[in-house]
């Protein structure tokens, strides 16, 4: 069937064509131009030299800082995953209809501050002389260096990430066909295999998406590691930072800009393909 | 407690809030049989069944398998599977792996799961579709599926919740010839709940029939489509002529009954229980004993005059619609050669009539 265009489908469709044209692929395409160009006396000019890939590709602290951001991005997902799973399930199946309408609104309540402010806040509770420290210290343990290492910067990512996933977790939770948990239990699966053996699979799809959500969230975040992580190591969107700072050198920032997007779209492919494996079409 | 009984209800109970589901019950169970629980939709039927499953507690009273007591037991150390309205086949399991889903949780091993899991498939002949996904299936082999997913435990007993309902007729009725004949190989008691009164009578040994979370009648599908015991039977089956009075003699074998209708009269050797003068009682009478005439005829009959009021074809019998003198309805199944020598015409007088023994009494409760 051929669907024709309509001046009325366009009229509602276009602003949003245009906006896409001209906030994302023209830009994409300024970025794969831009790390073709090069750098003279901290100049850029227009170019077309593929001497930004073999030098940012050649250098071993992008292969770490690459493999720091994606190890980072992934325990990351994998543990607020984990975290938000327990909460949801709970919101799910424990929670009355109404309480539940509550804790969703609750979840979303997070949003309602920058993730910043709420980053600068753990600074509060990390530091040195913060929160934390200073009641360790009432039952004489510590101080701690809490701040400016990896741990707090996962803390950040799952402020970041968490609430999302338990909404993403919980919508695909609530759908499960409750007489499926219950033939599970007939068939003598005991309470918590069922969660294993039934819910999981059952709520796969959103359970994936909810963790690449979160993935691509902390895979993208220059607040977290550098605010609570220090800036070391140092992730992908720190060395964007410094790389524009160091002489002007917009195009190799573009080449590990580009390696991003590529990285993001190939976790995403992955991750639907897994997401939706063994359901017919 | 007979020992062929399997299950026994004993003053089982259920309320879910101030809702009463299910009123005190009391009955049995045995060993091997088909047993129907029949009744309209919230007469507590499928409450029933989930009871027995454990799938809800009872509120008062117990609920026995074979001897011991399993009120307590949770359903996944209960040996009830069921199969549900819903069939409830996990959509991410292919076939096989539904069928062998019980067997894993008991702890069986790979090859003796497969090879049990293969055996139930090749039964219930779609050992073809093992590999696919539920969503390839249609109703009929999804209904199969289920069977299988629940009998390759060999369980004693196995519940069924309108596993048919989603089903068109014709395959209906071949799911129910496949039913009563695994019952019959396996020996396998079944409990069966359905609304379907074909459903029920064609299958089961035993009917239980439901009303308002309160058993009505138990008994053999013949006992109970012949004498219905309640009000609620005979106008649920919709198969008997009814005529509410007041009981006016018992006399010589013979109850009379006075009703709006006329005088009636019924044989005093099936009786539900005591009777006596001035009570509220019905007498049923099937609409396929029901007889129709010209003219009264000699003996020892109850004899209505009626007028015909219409007249429906059903296959090889028709159903003729008449009234009695105060209106009341009363039907008539007779086959079209039983019919050939009536003036059959709307308006037309005619004699209603039955034989005494064919009348039946129901209590008001």
């Amino acid at each position: 069937m051929r669907r024709s265009l309509t001046l009325y489908g366009l009229t509602f469709s276009l602003p949003l064509l245009i906006w896409q044209l001209l906030f994302f692929v023209f830009p994409l395409v300024f970025l794969v131009a831009l790390s073709f160009w090069t750098v003279k006396n901290f100049r850029m000019q227009a170019d077309l030299d593929t001497v930004n890939w073999a030098t940012m590709y050649g250098r071993s602290v992008f292969w770490q800082a690459y493999g720091t951001t994606l190890a980072m991005a992934s325990a990351a997902s994998v543990l607020v995953s984990i975290l938000a799973f327990p909460c949801s399930y709970a919101i799910a199946f424990k929670l009355s209809e109404t309480a539940r309408r509550w804790a969703i609104f609750l979840m979303v309540i997070p949003f309602f501050t920058s993730y910043l402010v709420r980053v600068y806040s753990w600074q509060i509770f990390l530091s040195d002389a913060g929160i934390i420290n200073v009641m360790l210290g009432w039952i004489g343990l510590g101080p701690f260096g809490l701040l400016n290492t990896v741990g707090a910067t996962i803390v950040g990512y799952l402020t970041l990430t968490y609430p999302l996933v338990v909404l993403l977790q919980l919508f695909s939770l609530v759908f499960i066909d409750r007489t499926l948990i219950e033939a599970a239990h007939n068939l003598r699966c005991g309470r918590l295999r069922t969660v294993f053996a039934v819910i999981i699979p059952s709520a796969r799809v959103g359970l994936v998406i909810a963790a690449l959500f979160a993935f691509i969230l902390s895979f993208g975040d220059f607040v977290s590691p550098i605010y609570l992580g220090g800036g070391d190591p140092t992730t992908l969107s720190i060395l964007i930072t410094d790389t524009t700072k160091s002489g002007q050198q917009w195009p190799r920032a573009a080449v590990i800009a580009l390696t991003m997007i590529a990285t993001l779209l190939f976790v995403a492919f992955v991750a639907v393909r897994f997401a939706y494996k063994g359901r017919s079409k | 407690m007979k020992n062929n009984t399997l299950v026994s209800f004993e003053g089982v109970v259920k309320r879910f809030g101030d809702f009463l589901a299910v009123q005190r019950m009391d009955f049995e169970i045995a060993k091997g049989e088909f047993l129907a629980i029949m009744g309209s939709s919230g007469c507590g039927k499928t409450t029933t069944l989930r009871m027995l499953a454990g799938l809800e507690a009872p509120s008062e009273g117990v609920i026995r398998l074979s001897g011991k007591p399993i009120n307590d037991l949770p359903t996944w150390s209960r040996d009830t599977p069921m199969v549900w309205q819903s069939l409830a086949l996990f959509p991410f399991l292919n076939v096989i792996e539904n069928v062998e889903f019980a067997l894993k949780m008991r702890g069986i091993g790979k090859t003796e799961r497969r090879r049990r899991a293969e055996q139930w498939l090749d039964r219930m002949q779609i050992t073809e579709f093992a590999s696919r996904n539920i969503s390839q299936l249609s109703g009929g082999q999804r209904q199969r599926v289920a069977l299988a997913r629940s009998l390759v435990v060999e369980p004693e007993i196995l519940l069924l919740d309108e596993p048919l309902s989603a089903l068109d007729a014709a395959l209906k009725v071949r799911m129910q010839s496949v039913l009563k004949n695994l019952q019959r190989e396996t020996g396998i008691t079944f409990v069966y709940v359905t609304h379907s009164q074909s459903e029920a009578f064609s299958m089961a040994d035993r009917v239980v029939i439901m009303s308002r979370g309160k058993i009505e009648q138990i008994g053999t599908p013949q006992e109970i489509y012949r004498t219905p015991r309640t009000r609620f039977v005979a106008g649920f089956l919709g198969s008997s002529n009814m005529f509410t009075g007041k009981v006016t003699g018992i006399d010589g074998g013979v109850v009379t009954l006075d009703t709006p209708s006329g005088a009636l009269r019924l044989g005093a050797t099936d009786l539900p229980g005591p009777v006596a003068v001035g009570q509220t009682a019905t007498l049923t009478v099937l609409d396929t004993k029901t007889h129709l005439a010209t003219r009264a005829p000699a003996g020892n009959v109850n004899a209505l005059p009626v007028r015909m009021i219409g007249e429906e074809f059903i296959g090889a019998t028709a159903t003729i619609y008449l009234e009695a003198s105060d209106g009341h309805e009363i039907r008539v199944q007779k086959s079209h050669e039983d019919l050939a020598n009536l003036p059959l015409q709307i308006g037309q007088e005619l004699v209603a009539h039955w034989p005494l023994e064919d009348g039946h009494l129901v209590m008001e409760a």
